[in-house]
């Protein structure tokens, strides 16, 4: 994988209004349509979360039936492009990008508008739960719809989570379109930390990693490590693991939010908070690589970009997901009705735009681009897979004979594909085991929900207390 | 013909600064300091700051920092601006300016290059967590407290020393009972531009790994999680401490300058 290219947010709007300039020259010059015929779509995505083009000729992706990508705009405006040509309509994308969900949901309470933003699974859900969400049209789902890019290339794997999900009774599958996911593990640098001892959340709390290890600054994140911790007896017990509705009982586990949990969560978190480096927001990526510590609590694309980035640096990082379970995370699109007002034309744009994300060729981009994973996983076109099989496939000749393993991702690309990597044994353990993690892995991920109004203060106050000074533990400390 | 502005003329600016990001932002905390989630008239945000042990908590630990940095930054800057307001003219200023010189870099900038440096003692700079906080600290407010006390310096009148030192004052009493008198109003207002930033400035704390919070950090998380209240809440107690403290080092300064002052003359 090529690592992030950092360009410049501002620019890329600037290009965009300019394009936008551009465009209305053009449309005044011709005098066949006004300025009121471009529908204006206002997208909000996460920063650096899409392909902003300008790519260099040696990073161009070439694919078997001769197609070449190397694209010179960002995607969107790519797409307004490409929906002139299909629709006959001039879209104009006004794109802005936010840093966290809750950022994203102030902005939106705080009365700025958009019509379609890219939150999080919870936060999907504490949106529709609110009623700011517009349920995605038939016309979207129609599987014959040529231009249906999104329900022909969904990986069968997310949609089947989709499916799942709901709250109040609305099913989050037809409000949310999805766009990258991946997991929660452990950065780890394995001259230095063991493959057991990352192989649990515990590992936040061991001693021999004191203060070389670091955890996100998230009070979700957080929350979810200390319960695993918490519960790790009951979730590894024999009789949980061979349960026939283990998934349920994990989900329910994982999202308890009573207040003896929360007690015992601020316990060991508070003493995760005596050992570890630091609670970071985004040093950790830079602080694995330089060394500075040895292990970090990651989501699984930066993990790719951070192993990405220590290979530059000529060495190996390795990523694992704890055997209690991890948190399994997607990204999706939703219509904001507030945004939308009920125009027709724009909901139509604004689906138009998802499916031309969802174009084989857009993930692939956006997946070298950025580094996380696509929930595309083509469907019936073949590219997907076969960037991932470029990417990571060993050749035999190669490699000897004893590293070679079979790699089997056929969950995610769907039964009808024989979608088995001939990989090197190490990939198991890295890049290609963050993108696309082994079928054992997805057994014991658990989506971490929306919690309730209650809960969720509870988490808030155990989270402030957590990190506040308190005089009785630091006596305790002090003079132990 | 020219024309000229009246004083008030002159204060519609700032008026309209002032009302726009002081006075209006004031008024939305109050309001959402003494109200509850539901919009209604409520102390319990209050009740609940001073029954929690974790605020308390947090209170000392922001306000030992705060102590801490200040007598720090005073020990070291009183003998430096002393030195540098009785020293040759030209010699002074260029002193001064190194002093000086670091304010005009962004303080981000110099705390990271700081944590390379204490990276590079320290090797692990989570070990030394509160070390390192007060540190920094110190390093970033240290020319708020030689500026004013360099003021007060240069402006106190040697007659006054020499004064003493012809009635047979040892220089120690020199220093005790003409000096440092004289140049409270100094000391006085670097206190304030030392104490109070200190207690709410988290960037250095996270900067530096320390994961701890301290009354800044309490806003910002509040505010994060959409708490309006319980941020506001925390604002309005800082605010109740500036004001106490500022009063308290007004009585100091109006007592310096007219009884002290009215004595010498």
């Amino acid at each position: 994988m090529k690592s992030l290219l950092r360009v410049k947010k501002g620019l890329g709007r600037v290009l965009s209004v300019a394009g936008a300039l551009g465009l209305a020259t053009i449309l005044s010059g011709c005098g066949a349509a006004g300025e009121d015929d471009v529908i204006v779509l206002r997208v909000a995505n996460w920063e650096e979360y899409i392909d902003e083009g300008d790519w260099d000729e040696e990073e161009a992706v070439e694919f078997s039936d001769g197609t070449v990508i190397c694209p010179e705009k960002p995607l969107y405006e790519d797409f307004e492009d490409w929906y002139y040509e299909t629709y006959g309509q001039r879209v104009q994308v006004e794109y802005s990008t936010f840093g966290t969900n809750e950022e994203l949901y102030n902005q939106l309470t705080i009365g700025d508008v958009y019509d379609i933003a890219c939150p999080s699974e919870y936060m999907i859900m504490k949106m529709l739960r609110e009623g700011m969400l517009t349920p995605y049209s038939q016309e979207f789902r129609d599987p014959e719809k040529e231009e249906n890019y999104y329900v022909k290339g969904v990986s069968p794997y997310i949609a089947q989570v989709y499916e799942t999900l709901s709250i109040d009774g609305l099913s989050v599958n037809d409000y949310a379109a999805g766009y990258m996911w991946g997991t929660l593990g452990i950065v780890y640098n394995p001259e230095e930390v063991t493959a057991e001892q990352a192989n649990s959340w515990s590992i936040l709390l061991d001693e021999d990693l004191s203060r070389r290890i670091t955890i996100k600054d998230s009070v979700r994140d957080a929350y979810f490590s200390a319960v695993s911790i918490c519960y790790r007896d009951v979730i590894m017990s024999q009789g949980f693991q061979e349960s026939d509705s283990y998934g349920d009982m994990l989900y329910e586990v994982l999202n308890r939010t009573d207040q003896e949990t929360v007690d015992r969560v601020q316990a060991i978190l508070s003493d995760i908070k005596d050992n570890v480096y630091s609670f970071e927001t985004d040093a950790g990526k830079a602080d694995m690589v330089t060394g500075k510590v040895i292990a970090n609590q990651q989501w699984s694309g930066d993990a790719v970009y951070t192993m990405d980035q220590a290979e530059e640096d000529d060495f190996e990082l390795c990523y694992a997901v704890p055997e209690e379970s991890t948190n399994l995370w997607f990204d999706g699109w939703v219509l904001l009705t507030e945004g939308l007002s009920e125009d027709a034309r724009k909901q139509q744009a604004a689906e138009a735009f998802v499916n031309y994300l969802s174009m084989p060729e857009s993930a692939v981009r956006n997946m070298t681009y950025i580094g996380y994973t696509s929930v595309i996983s083509g469907g019936e076109d073949d590219k997907v897979f076969e960037f991932v099989e470029n990417t990571y496939s060993a050749d035999p000749e190669e490699e000897d004979e004893e590293d070679l393993v079979e790699y089997d991702i056929s969950y995610f690309f769907g039964e009808d594909r024989d979608a088995v990597l001939l990989t090197t044994e190490d990939q198991t353990r890295r890049q290609l085991f963050a993108q696309y993690p082994s079928e054992d892995v997805v057994r014991r991920s658990a989506v971490m929900a929306c919690f309730d109004k209650e809960g969720n203060e509870r988490i808030n106050r155990m989270w402030t207390n957590v990190r506040c000074f308190t005089l009785k533990k630091w006596v305790q400390k002090t003079f132990k | 013909m020219k024309y000229r502005f009246s004083r008030k003329q002159l204060a519609i600016p700032y008026a309209i600064f002032l009302f726009l990001f002081v006075i209006l932002p004031l008024l939305v905390v109050i309001y959402y300091a003494f109200t509850n989630s539901e919009g209604k008239l409520s102390f319990t945000n209050y009740v609940g700051f001073f029954r929690s042990g974790e605020m308390l908590g947090t209170l000392l630990y922001s306000t030992v920092i705060a102590v801490l940095t200040t007598v720090i930054c005073l020990l070291i800057a009183y003998p430096t601006a002393f030195i540098l307001a009785k020293a040759k003219m030209r010699s002074s200023e260029a002193l001064l300016l190194l002093f000086v010189l670091p304010m005009w870099i962004n303080f981000t900038l110099r705390i990271t290059a700081l944590k390379e440096i204490l990276t590079l003692f320290e090797g692990n700079l989570a070990k030394y967590q509160f070390f390192n906080t007060i540190l920094c600290m110190v390093y970033d407010f240290l020319p708020f407290m030689i500026l004013p006390l360099y003021n007060t310096l240069t402006k106190l009148d040697d007659s006054y020393i020499e004064a003493a030192e012809d009635l047979g004052a040892k220089k120690s009493h020199v220093f005790l009972k003409v000096i440092l008198p004289l140049s409270v109003p100094g000391i006085v207002s670097g206190v304030t531009m030392v104490f109070l930033p200190s207690m709410t400035n988290y960037v250095v704390l996270d900067m530096i790994y320390n994961s701890t919070y301290i009354m800044g950090s309490l806003i910002g998380s509040y505010f994060s999680a959409y708490d309006w209240n319980n941020g506001s809440v925390i604002s309005i107690i800082l605010l109740i401490i500036i004001c106490v403290i500022t009063a308290i080092s007004n009585r100091y300064t109006e007592k310096d300058t007219d009884e002290r002052g009215n004595n010498l003359k």
